[in-house]
């Protein structure tokens, strides 16, 4: 017996997983891929979904397990995870240092400012109101949260600019 | 203040496509020419790029534990063993 839960996505993943490891256990794949996959084709649709960009033409399940098929066919054939960055650009790619640089900086960035890292992704990702952002992170008003996201996004294009990640 | 309030604001703009086509003409005619603005655009577009990775790695976190706790209901787990077998 299954419960519904006030989060829509484990309702999702409920309802949807156990049939993608069904065609991804056809086509030979192990249950850690389906799951990778899954997972992929799960961040592509809350994104898209957060930014009001999401276009179901037949259902939520069906649009999920169509692009956790496209993920787990790509992360077979070229051996990469899906999803890749918006815009994505392959003449980008060719530096490989540039992924550990970058996972090094968002490290250090996460240890020297957590804080600021939440309020940016509170604006950039989860598209949240400055009000919102104002009352959650405890500012005196939009204007105050407004300069506090742009200090911290200043913090980052500095500490970008001193490690020279995007050279 | 406000004045680097907005470059960032219109920087985000750029990069997020949200300028008109007339006015991000506008905007990398200035780009070619202003080499600070150049760089303040790359910088900020590795922030994005970087904020995204760290919401990524949050929300892969979040749907691992939902694995966990789905793994918990009997028949989820049941449906998956059955597959897996």
């Amino acid at each position: 017996m299954t419960t519904q839960t006030q989060d829509p996505i484990i309702d999702l993943y409920r309802d949807s997983f156990p049939d993608f490891a069904r065609m991804i256990r056809r086509m030979g794949g192990s249950l850690d891929e389906a799951k990778d996959a899954f997972h992929d084709a799960l961040l592509i649709y809350m994104e898209k979904e957060k930014a009001g960009q999401l276009q179901v033409r037949s259902s939520r399940k069906a649009y999920l397990l169509g692009t956790a098929k496209i993920c787990w066919l790509h992360a077979r054939d070229n051996g990469t995870p899906l999803p890749l960055p918006e815009n994505f650009d392959p003449a980008e790619a060719v530096d490989e240092g540039a992924e550990e640089r970058e996972q090094s900086l968002l490290e250090s960035l996460v240890r020297s400012g957590r804080k600021c890292m939440e309020l940016l992704k509170a604006f950039y990702y989860d598209h949240c109101s400055m009000q919102d952002i104002a009352t959650r992170f405890g500012f005196n008003g939009r204007r105050s949260a407004t300069v506090q996201k742009y200090k911290c996004l200043e913090k980052v294009r500095e500490e970008i600019k001193s490690t020279q990640t995007y050279a | 203040m406000r004045d680097q309030l907005n470059e960032a604001y219109h920087i985000d703009c750029y990069l997020l496509r949200q300028l008109s086509e007339e006015d991000t003409r506008a905007f990398e005619t200035r780009l070619l020419f202003d080499n600070a603005l150049a760089e303040k655009v790359e910088a900020q577009r590795s922030a994005h790029r970087l904020i995204r990775r760290y919401a990524w790695r949050q929300e892969r976190g979040r749907l691992e534990a939902i694995y966990r706790l789905l793994l918990e209901e009997a028949e989820f787990a049941h449906q998956l063993k059955d597959i897996f077998i």
